[in-house]
């Protein structure tokens, strides 16, 4: 009974890149907090996870196979989740990525140089309503 | 008959102000402009309620658009909040998005996107109840 009641607690996060190290290390950093994890590496992977889970966390790659379509991915996820931390992760941080992620509703933004220790510390530390 | 919902423009530029105002009259909204910070915020005090507040960012001091933003964003009855400004740069986006303004506009605006994004964040906020 406890063990369900734990896996009902427990939160869980999408997370949607084209690499597969880079989603395995993520997977680590969220495991490490007692995240339960979903990865994707392609927009149809994405979706489908989107329609059969509930995430508290999602972080996202601004390119997942073409170039921006991780921000409308992440758009889509803030419109299903509107309580959630969406993260997007892109190759720099200048005004176009700014103004893309206040538009799509996103909480934060990284480079792609951010440590994936770093963006999941920062994404649970921004939302602690959500994510504990 | 639902009410129209309500928007205030702020701009110091009386013209882009009028504009605005007369773009969102004619999509169907009530408008009304201020034409600076202070002038917005002694609106919110006065118990008006809002919808949608567009903001210009710089205006009597540079980027205190933000203030409009942030005061609006505090009301109980929390607006949709855009800034309108065609002088973005990283630290007033950043500031912005730290706040969770919901949509930022670039001068000279493209009127199709500015409604657009305010139906869409108008009808988010009504179908999540925020």
């Amino acid at each position: 009974m406890e063990k369900t009641r734990a896996n009902i607690a427990r939160k869980t996060a999408l997370v949607v890149h084209p690499d597969i190290e880079a989603l395995t290390v993520f997977q680590g950093a969220l495991k490490q907090n007692g995240i339960q994890t979903i990865l994707a590496r392609d927009l149809p992977t994405a979706l489908l996870a989107i329609t059969q889970h509930y995430f508290d966390v999602a972080i996202v790659s601004s390119r997942i196979s073409d170039e921006g379509d991780g921000w409308a991915l992440a758009g889509v996820l803030r419109m299903a989740f509107p309580q959630s931390h969406i993260s997007v992760i892109a190759p720099q941080t200048g005004v176009l990525e700014l103004k893309s992620a206040i538009n799509h509703g996103i909480s934060s933004i990284h480079e792609h140089s951010t440590s994936p220790e770093e963006v999941v510390t920062s994404a649970l530390a921004t939302s602690p309503a959500h994510v504990q | 008959m639902p009410l129209r919902p309500r928007v205030l423009v702020v701009d110091d530029e009386t013209s882009v102000a009028r504009t605005l105002r007369m773009i969102l009259e004619s999509d169907g909204y009530r408008a009304i402009t201020a034409h600076s910070c202070a002038e917005a915020v002694e609106l919110f005090g006065n118990s008006h309620r809002f919808d949608v507040v567009i903001t210009d960012l710089n205006m009597e001091q540079p980027n205190i658009g933000l203030n409009v933003a942030q005061a609006a964003l505090k009301l109980k009855n929390r607006p949709v909040v855009i800034i309108c400004t065609g002088f973005a740069d990283t630290e007033n986006l950043q500031a912005a998005m730290k706040m969770q303004v919901d949509y930022v506009v670039t001068k000279p605006a493209d009127v199709p996107e500015l409604l657009q994004a305010i139906r869409r964040l108008l009808a988010m906020r009504k179908a999540t109840g925020a």
